[in-house]
């Protein structure tokens, strides 16, 4: 059999293809790179992965499927790989002008209104969550064009709260 | 210890890792564990963990946890003798222990006439000031912004803007700046009323660089205190602890034993009995200040338990019983031995700003070993609800010394696996391999000036990483028992294949096809 997965790496989408051999064997492919590995699966989830041929030591590692992405323990690091772009999920702001909540709370504060022209890192709106406060600050240097967030309300992960529009390229240019 | 059980049945008005190490102090006593519950919480480790489990229906602390008559209602129903509060939550709270007793039930901390004498940061200021333990300079109330300014601009930069009410650095915050003190103030303020309901603030000199040394007080209803010891909790992050460690590596026998006279002396004062907590700043010149008394269990108090081999949880139910600590602990060495660490388990994400993660644990395994004690609420399959503190576990080290005390957390740390939503365990574990922990050369505003702890290494996975990512997909729980699964398992078998869409969501329990 043989499975291909692709992860997204320093900026670029990457193939990893694992087939396998006999025993506990498996070929992985990585790009242009091939590694032979043993693996044994345990039996509390982890599986013990040994290089061949590599002298590279052993070691357990854990996963566990994302619903947009995969998270994987290797080593004693935790990674949590990216599906490659367009299929990504909706995350905190960023630098699309969209502001979003980064975990279920409740709004404390707005501090913007549609119209205002705000600052990148200016915050905008105050969410409460697990008893501590975050300030959620534009992306972008623009103009609000919808606020979402209401004050008292509860907001869901992900949600959209602000939307900035930002500067067009040529005013920014001096 | 005494022999028969001192209640027969105890309630837990608490929730996660505390309630179920409460259950299981309960247990070794052969008393029965009741615990309460929110609707979010069914299926919470400490319900599963308890004897009788009552639902007290709502999800937020208010609708639920923080609810007394709810509360009292189920120790009625179940017959409870005996309320333990934990911490946080109801904890502190002097009309919870008021109405406990008024119920005819015991609760299972101080009396409410102490607990007030010292639960107030104000008030227990007052108190030590009268006790002769030394304080910081600070305004002894709140007469509204324009006062605390005044002040703040006397005593100069930096300062601490606290909540009067406050404990676990709620409300709590350092300015060092004249004209950040009216937004810190509103901050917490606001925060103050959320946490607490009572939005007083008050203001102090910051000491710093400090040590955050704190001694463990046991009383009993005899008159009689005991200390157990500093724990020194200087890692922390905007005033919440990180790591705690016993005994303090810059607390010599001398020094323990005159934080310890000053703890107790205050608390006998104010008649106080059962388990406390009374935090000092020590500045670099061995000078130490009176801050609070948390009164109450800690969550650190694990690493008072190796070092001492009391069992403070029992101790509570014994002295809540009408105990006598001269019985309870006669013929015990209380002197430390050895070093021990607890680290702090939080599902919030270091390496992005610390952003707290509720959601679904799809894998946890958690460390084990010679010396190494877990204390959690969460389990693979568990969803951490949003609504209370991010605190998933503790884990805590026992060693013969602090630098292998280091080296084990270091390795159980590395054995520890959350996965599903984002934790702190890296970042913990990078702390503690840190020069400057091995070398116990810590402050408390130690982290704010190394972000890089935080933010952790660059760059991208390596190829063990991304191979470690495939093959757990086919051989991990989800792709069955055998070494060589059945072709057609997850995924398919030519080419780039949509795996984000064909993986789904919840896998880990699903059968091996």
């Amino acid at each position: 059999m043989k499975i291909t997965r692709e992860f997204v790496r320093d900026g670029k989408t990457v193939a990893v293809t694992a087939e396998f051999l006999e025993g506990d064997r498996w070929r992985v492919r990585i790009g242009d790179t091939v590694h032979e590995y043993e693996a044994k699966a345990l039996g509390d989830g982890g599986v013990r992965l040994q290089s061949v041929g590599e002298g590279d030591r052993a070691f357990v590692a854990y996963g566990a499927a994302l619903a947009k992405g995969y998270m994987v323990r290797v080593d004693g690091r935790t990674w949590t790989l990216e599906a490659p772009a367009g299929r990504r999920g909706a995350g905190a702001s960023g630098g699309d002008g969209v502001v979003r909540a980064p975990m279920t709370g409740t709004v404390l504060e707005v501090a913007c209104k549609p119209g205002d022209v705000v600052e990148a890192k200016q915050t905008l709106v105050v969410v409460s969550a697990m008893k501590m406060e975050h300030k959620l600050v534009a992306g972008v240097a623009g103009v609000v064009r919808k606020v979402v967030a209401q004050k008292g309300g509860t907001v869901d992960q992900g949600a959209e709260l602000v939307v900035v529009e930002p500067h067009k390229a040529e005013e920014t240019k001096p | 210890m005494a022999k028969n059980p001192p209640f027969r049945r105890v309630l837990i008005a608490n929730r996660g890792e505390i309630a179920v190490r409460i259950t299981r102090g309960l247990r070794e006593l052969g008393i029965e564990s009741v615990v309460v519950h929110s609707d979010a919480d069914a299926r919470c480790a400490h319900v599963l963990a308890a004897d009788h489990a009552v639902p007290l229906g709502g999800n937020t602390a208010a609708e639920s946890y923080l609810d007394i008559q709810k509360v009292l209602a189920a120790a009625k129903k179940t017959g409870a003798e005996a309320i333990h509060p934990g911490y946080g939550f109801l904890s502190e709270n002097s009309g919870f222990a008021r109405a406990v007793r008024e119920a005819g039930l015991v609760f299972v901390g101080p009396n409410p006439e102490a607990m007030e004498r010292l639960g107030g940061k104000k008030a227990a200021r007052e108190e030590a000031i009268a006790a002769g333990v030394p304080v910081i300079p600070g305004t002894e109330q709140d007469q509204g912004d324009a006062s605390l300014i005044a002040f703040g601009k006397k005593i100069g930069m930096p300062v601490m803007v606290k909540a009067s009410a406050g404990g676990g650095g709620r409300g709590m915050r350092m300015v060092e700046r004249e004209q950040d003190l009216a937004e810190a103030l509103a901050a917490g303020r606001r925060e103050a009323k959320a946490s607490f309901g009572d939005d007083r603030m008050i203001l102090e000199r910051a000491v710093f660089p400090a040590r955050h040394i704190e001694i463990q007080l046991m009383g009993d209803q005899h008159g009689h205190v005991v200390s157990l010891h500093e724990r020194e909790c200087s890692v922390q992050r905007r005033h919440q602890k990180v790591l705690e460690e016993a005994p303090s590596a810059v607390v010599d026998e001398a020094l323990r034993q005159r934080m310890g006279a000053a703890a107790v002396t205050l608390a006998k004062r104010v008649g106080y009995d059962n388990a406390g907590t009374a935090e000092f700043l020590l500045d670099p010149k061995g000078n130490f200040y009176f801050l609070e008394v948390n009164t109450r269990l800690q969550v650190e108090h694990p690493v008072t338990e190796l070092v001492t081999g009391v069992d403070l949880v029992h101790l509570q139910l014994h002295v809540a019983a009408g105990g006598k600590l001269e019985q309870l602990l006669a013929g015990r060495d209380l002197r430390p031995r050895g070093h021990a660490i607890e680290a702090r388990i939080c599902a919030e994400s270091p390496e992005t700003g610390y952003i707290p993660a509720a959601g679904l644990l799809r894998l946890v395994h958690e460390a084990e070993g010679p010396g190494v004690r877990v204390d959690s609420g969460v389990y693979s399959g568990w969803e951490v609800p949003p609504y209370y503190d991010s605190m998933l576990a503790k884990l805590v080290v026992h060693a013969p010394d602090r630098a292998t005390a280091c080296a084990r957390l270091s390795q159980a740390l590395r054995g520890m696996v959350y996965l599903g939503i984002p934790t702190n365990v890296d970042f913990l574990r990078r702390v503690v391999d840190d020069e400057a922990f091995r070398t116990a050369n810590i402050s408390t505003d130690m982290l704010k000036h190394r972000p890089d702890l935080a933010e952790g290494p660059q760059g991208g996975p390596g190829d063990y990483t991304l191979a470690a990512a495939v093959l757990c997909q086919v051989l991990g729980k989800s792709g069955g028992n055998g070494s060589a699964p059945a072709a057609g398992s997850s995924g398919g078998t030519n080419g780039s294949t949509a795996v984000w869409q064909t993986l789904g969501g919840f896998r880990l329990f699903e059968g091996a096809r």
